[in-house]
């Protein structure tokens, strides 16, 4: 077996064909319109990335590990109701955050319980909590939300440079150390184990329900800041936000070459998916394309990326199924 | 020192069958031990327990004096036991280099996965084995050949004593081949103590000092490798006691027309496969295991697809798009694998027999299914199938019970089969049922139906079969006639090495 | 303990948790529960949910899920609007919408069969995309539907007392029973749902099988969603996207597990029942409004924890095939 140079390795690389992709991607509706490329539009893509990219960490982490969490985007708009309601009680700040971190891992602890525990398909038990918390937070909120006011709104509103919005830097710096962690410590690589193959990962001495359990509470408290970013953003902690969080985030990982089937893909790749992601629905309401498109074209990208992952992995199996027939006839 | 493994008084039951019977096993550090046996002799047990898998009956076993209780997978690691099966327990999406530091990976002082010096580790015992793989290449990216090679190697890095090898070479090119024994050369070097399961002779010759050989769960001989010849070791395998059951059948002596023809038939694991058949005739596949018998018997019936050759069914060339096409042609096959691909195990006996025959049940578009029940009744009948209702559940009933439900299905009077394969019909049956299941395939081959048998029984196929064709690596090696055939020339034929 | 009579005790089991619930909500509610207009009420709500229980009871026998089917009803009952707004006849809307939901199911049968899409994603992105499809299709705004043949089947009665909606769903669960016991379409579902690969090697096709289920479930969804319409006047972009997995809860309280092969339309139709009086019940209690999506959410979960637990009990029942393989591999 030779080894690859240098050129092949780059040139091989997904996040290579992925980063020329969102480069086309952002020329094409920059030839459109103009606007695309302007501040203020630079800016919408960047805080939508920040919430889709808060949710995106915590399930490209889940679908390493072999899960999913469909209620990802209900967790983190009811962490935000929560740090409102906290905050609305006249709690301090970072109170508040707590009892929104707090909510999340609950809400994580759940779900590995279901899974773990009754060994239900996380897929079907977390849309049912979907439902539970949505309905939570209108009734709690009558509907209405809960406005926040005052410093809070530092969070949400600030800008470095008066161009990049602090949850867009909150999320990178999230993107950043989850990418560290994924790569340079243990529990990284045992989710990667755990997903590639849960028998041979308990044979190193890796426990796949621990990691289970780990990666589903993680997953809810990241949702969990990601609300808190988003209430401070909005103003309000508003029960019909982030409905489509989940569909997002999977879409944006498995855009970013996170495997449906577990043991594969990275941080870097996520990002580069939640940028081509956003890119493109941010680009369909600048060459003007109805609103209501932008929820076709979240669904479309995710099955396109599902095939492409398809057509990786056939052609995969297809290049060594035809190494060992060349082996057979030697 | 020499290290040393001890086996002793090892016995292991599942229910029906005595797999292992007090066995006995010494081996030492620095050679290679081998374990033969034909197929069920125990070895596969044998190593399960070694590996932790699962745990024996009765028996202890020792390394350098020690004693060994561990019950698990990870226990067995811990005391030092690596078992490399022909299935890999890799994670294919993660390197080389993690795959064989997994569980150990190296730190450095901020408690960080050292990436470069996990390399340099790797590459050292990948020149330390003389290999060439990039130790940042995923494992699922490398052949068959390659991926074992990360498994020795992590055998290796482990510090594993005793390391168990189960067929390493089933799925090798020669070249390969070489490679491994190299590999094996230098555990050996290295003081290790190495089982060695095979049942190519030539590399046993090769590779091995010491021979254990195990017959139906027992010691069966031990031997020095350089002391022992090829037939003798045969010999010890075959034993003497064989049975009688095959002198009172009542056979079929005529043969029909042409029924099948197979002409250089390609898959992904068969390479020119060409045989004929005619009606009323019983041929035998044997081989061991993973020899493409079973990858055959699913071509012909169109279970899997093909890339080459031609079938010629009845008279005509066929090319089947699916198991039904076959069906409807007149062609069954029941699987080896009974449980997972021949029965629907939660559903009724009547449902489990009238599977094919749905279309030829229908009124109005509705099942008849009193009609059903007596294509059922009628097969239980006919079979003797010990069952107090038609309607029991599959899965309550015994192994032989349940090959008869589907041999059934497949020879109701709505069928119309003309050729019948048996992929292993009598695995993990007892013997009493064994000997109706012979008296059967002997009626079928009397109705005309062309019979294709494969086992891997031995005595079996060659004293039931008229043809007896051996398989080895995906080819046909050897033809040979009922009269014509014996165990040692047809384990010689399973066995020999190419060229 | 044969067939016949675990299936009896099954139903018989759900029949009597079914009434134990009747009590228990008649007491609650002072027996305003259990007056007649009250009953007729439940049945009214439930037969939307109904078609989509038959739907994704069969598919879910067979080993699969479709959660895109409040989508695609949604989708396709405003495409009947849109047509009927233009002046078609009701037939011609109606056929139209129906032949987009067996596209829309047709759709998800390929990525799952072709793609090796897993079920639950290649209809979750399904659900995005004819959600999407439905808010364009009517820009956002409802469409009145004036059309009187609609309009009586969505709110006449018989004899003044049974809803035709109600009669439609009843002989649709009717037509699903029979089809599922008595014909080869039935016994396929349930033989390929406990083993496909057995049964496509003793001659069954399950490829094609899961094309006419999924269609099966889009058509069942289509005429699900112009009932709605016909019933409330107006087709809008939310339709029955908001009881898009009662569908499912219905088939899964009734006795349906995740993993196929077992199950049956009875069990769907009594977990209905089961489904449509806790939804009334919570409504007289005057549970709010929003809390009844909890509740909904909390009783998905019920179901399935009550599968998990019973599903390990009985032989047939297995664990979701993900799972049962991986730990098969872990046992290995």
């Amino acid at each position: 077996m030779k080894k690859q140079s240098a050129l092949t390795a780059i040139l091989k690389a997904k996040s290579l064909t992925l980063t020329v992709a969102a480069a086309v991607v952002i020329l094409f509706f920059y030839i459109m319109n103009r606007e695309f490329l302007s501040g203020n539009s630079i800016r919408s893509i960047m805080n939508a990335m920040s919430l889709s990219g808060m949710l995106a960490v915590g399930i490209s982490i889940l679908l390493i590990g072999g899960e999913i969490d469909l209620a990802t985007g209900a967790e983190a708009m009811f962490g935000g109701v929560v740090c409102a309601a906290a905050l609305a009680a006249g709690m301090p700040i970072p109170v508040a955050i707590i009892a929104a971190i707090l909510f999340g891992a609950v809400a994580g602890l759940i779900n590995a319980f279901f899974v773990n525990v009754l060994n239900i398909m996380s897929f079907i038990v977390t849309i049912g909590m979907s439902s539970i918390y949505t309905g939570l937070a209108y009734y709690l909120t009558n509907a209405k939300g809960i406005n926040v006011s005052g410093a809070f709104l530092k969070l949400g509103t600030t800008a470095l440079f008066g161009i990049i919005p602090t949850p867009f830097i909150v999320m990178a710096v999230f993107l950043v150390i989850y990418a560290f962690i994924l790569r340079y410590t243990d529990i990284g690589r045992a989710v990667y184990m755990i997903g590639g193959n849960r028998a041979a990962a308990r044979l190193t001495g890796v426990n796949p329900k621990r990691v289970t359990t780990i990666v589903f509470v993680n997953n809810g408290v990241i949702a969990a800041i990601g609300g808190v970013l988003l209430t401070a953003r909005m103003h309000v902690a508003n029960p019909g936000a982030a409905a489509s969080g989940a569909l997002d985030a999977i879409a944006a990982s498995v855009l970013g070459g996170v495997s449906f089937a577990g043991g594969a893909g990275g941080m870097g790749g996520c990002f580069i998916g939640l940028l081509l992601l956003n890119a493109f629905i941010n680009g369909l309401m600048a060459v003007n394309l109805p609103t209501y498109f932008q929820l076709v074209a979240q669904g479309a990208l995710l099955i396109i990326a599902l095939s492409v992952e398809y057509f990786n992995a056939r052609g995969r199996q297809k290049r060594v199924a035809a190494e060992a027939r060349e082996l057979m006839k030697k | 020192m020499e290290h040393q493994l001890l086996i002793q008084g090892l016995s292991k039951s599942f229910p029906g069958v005595k797999a292992l019977d007090d066995v006995f096993i010494k081996a030492e550090g620095g050679r290679v031990t081998a374990l033969m046996g034909e197929n069920g002799a125990g070895k596969s047990t044998l190593l399960k327990i070694l590996a932790g898998d699962i745990e024996a009956d009765e028996g202890s076993f020792s390394i350098d004096g020690q004693a060994q209780t561990y019950k698990t997978p990870l226990g067995a690691i811990s005391a030092g036991v690596s078992v490399i099966y022909q299935e890999r327990q890799l994670m294919p999406s993660l390197s080389v280099m993690e795959n064989i530091f997994a569980g150990k990976l190296p730190k450095n002082r901020l408690g960080m996965i050292d990436y470069s010096r996990l390399r340099q580790d790797t590459e050292d015992i990948i020149a330390k084995f003389g290999l060439a793989i990039d130790p940042r290449a995923s494992v699922g990216s490398l052949s068959i050949a390659y991926q074992q090679m990360v498994e020795i190697m992590k055998a290796y890095r482990r510090d594993s004593l005793v390391i168990a090898f189960d067929e390493p070479t089933a799925s090798l090119a020669e070249a390969e081949i070489s490679i491994l024994f190299g590999l094996i050369e230098r555990l050996r070097e290295a003081g290790k103590i190495i089982l060695y399961v095979s049942h190519r002779m030539s590399e046993i010759f090769q590779t091995t000092d010491d021979v254990i050989v195990l017959k139906d769960g027992k010691n069966a001989g031990a031997f020095m490798t350089s002391a022992v010849s090829e037939t003798e070791l045969i010999r010890a395998m075959v034993g003497r006691d064989i049975g009688n059951t095959y002198a009172g059948l009542d056979r079929n002596t005529e043969l029909g027309a042409e029924l099948l023809t197979v002409r250089d038939l390609e898959t992904d694991k068969l390479q020119r496969v060409s045989f004929s058949m005619r009606q009323g005739e019983i041929i035998g596949f044997a081989g061991l295991v993973g020899a493409g018998r079973t990858e055959l018997a699913r071509a012909i019936f169109a279970a899997d697809g093909i890339k080459g050759g031609e079938i010629i069914f009845g008279g005509e060339p066929v090319r089947f798009r699916s198991p039904k096409d076959a069906i409807n042609a007149g062609i069954a096959l029941c699987p080896e694998d009974r449980k997972e691909q021949g029965l629907v195990l939660s559903h009724s006996i009547t449902k489990n027999i009238s599977i094919p025959v749905l279309d030829k049940l229908l009124k109005a578009r509705f099942l008849q299914t009193a009609e059903e029940e007596k294509l059922a009744d009628e097969a239980v009948r006919k079979y003797d199938i010990r069952t107090p209702s038609v309607d029991k559940r599959v899965v309550e009933l015994s192994g032989g019970n349940q090959q008869k439900v589907i041999l059934g299905r497949w020879t109701n009077e709505k069928m119309n089969t003309k050729l019948l394969i048996l992929d292993e019909p009598t695995k993990g049956i007892d013997v009493g049922t064994k000997a109706e299941i012979y008296q059967r395939i002997c009626d079928f081959a009397k109705a005309g139906i062309g019979v294709i048998f494969i086992s891997s029984e031995l005595t079996e196929v060659i004293n039931i079969a008229d043809t007896i064709y051996v398989m080895r690596s995906g080819k046909i090696t050897g033809k040979l006639s009922r009269g014509e055939a014996t165990e040692e020339s047809v384990l010689a034929l399973a066995m020999k090495a190419d060229g | 303990m044969n067939g016949k009579r675990f299936l009896m005790s099954k139903t018989f089991t759900l029949l009597a948790f079914l009434a134990l619930l009747i009590l228990a909500f008649g007491i609650a509610t002072g027996w305003r529960f259990v007056e007649l207009v009250n009953i007729r009420n439940i049945l009214q709500t439930t037969s939307v949910i109904g078609l989509l229980a038959v739907g994704a009871g069969a598919l879910m026998i067979a080993g699969y899920i479709d959660l895109s089917a409040g989508g695609v009803g949604t989708m396709c009952a405003l495409l009947c609007a849109v047509m009927l707004s233009r002046g078609v006849p009701w037939y011609a809307g109606t056929l139209a919408a129906v032949a987009l939901g067996i596209i829309a199911g047709l759709f998800s049968a390929f990525l799952i069969n072709k793609l090796n899409f897993q079920p639950f994603i290649a209809t979750l992105a399904m659900a995005q995309v004819t959600e999407g499809l439905a808010y364009l299709i009517c820009n956002a705004t409802p469409i009145p539907v004036k059309d009187p043949v609609l309009k009586f089947i969505g709110g006449a009665r018989i004899f003044t007392y049974i809803p035709y909606s109600v009669l439609i769903v009843i002989i649709a669960f009717v037509i699903y029973a029979i089809l599922m016991n008595k014909t080869k379409f039935g016994r396929s579902v349930y033989l390929i749902g406990a083993n496909p690969e057995a049964s496509r090697l003793a001659g069954l096709n399950p490829k094609r099988l899961t094309y006419i289920l999924f269609a099966n479930s889009g058509a069942l969804a289509s005429i699900a969603g112009i009932l709605l319409m016909s019933r409330s006047g107006t087709a809008n972009a939310t339709g029955i996207t908001k009881n898009q997995f009662s569908g499912i809860t219905a088939a899964v309280l009734g006795g349906i597990s995740f993993g196929g092969g077992n199950g049956g339309i009875a069990g769907a139709f009594i977990g209905l029942l089961i489904l449509g009086s806790f939804n009334n019940a919570m409504t007289l209690l005057g549970l709010d409004a929003y809390l009844q999506t909890t509740a909904a959410g909390a009783l998905l979960i019920a179901a399935l924890i009550i599968d998990s637990l019973t599903a390990r009990r009985t032989l047939s029942g297995k664990k979701p095939r993900s799972k049962a393989k991986a730990d098969k591999e872990a046992a290995q």
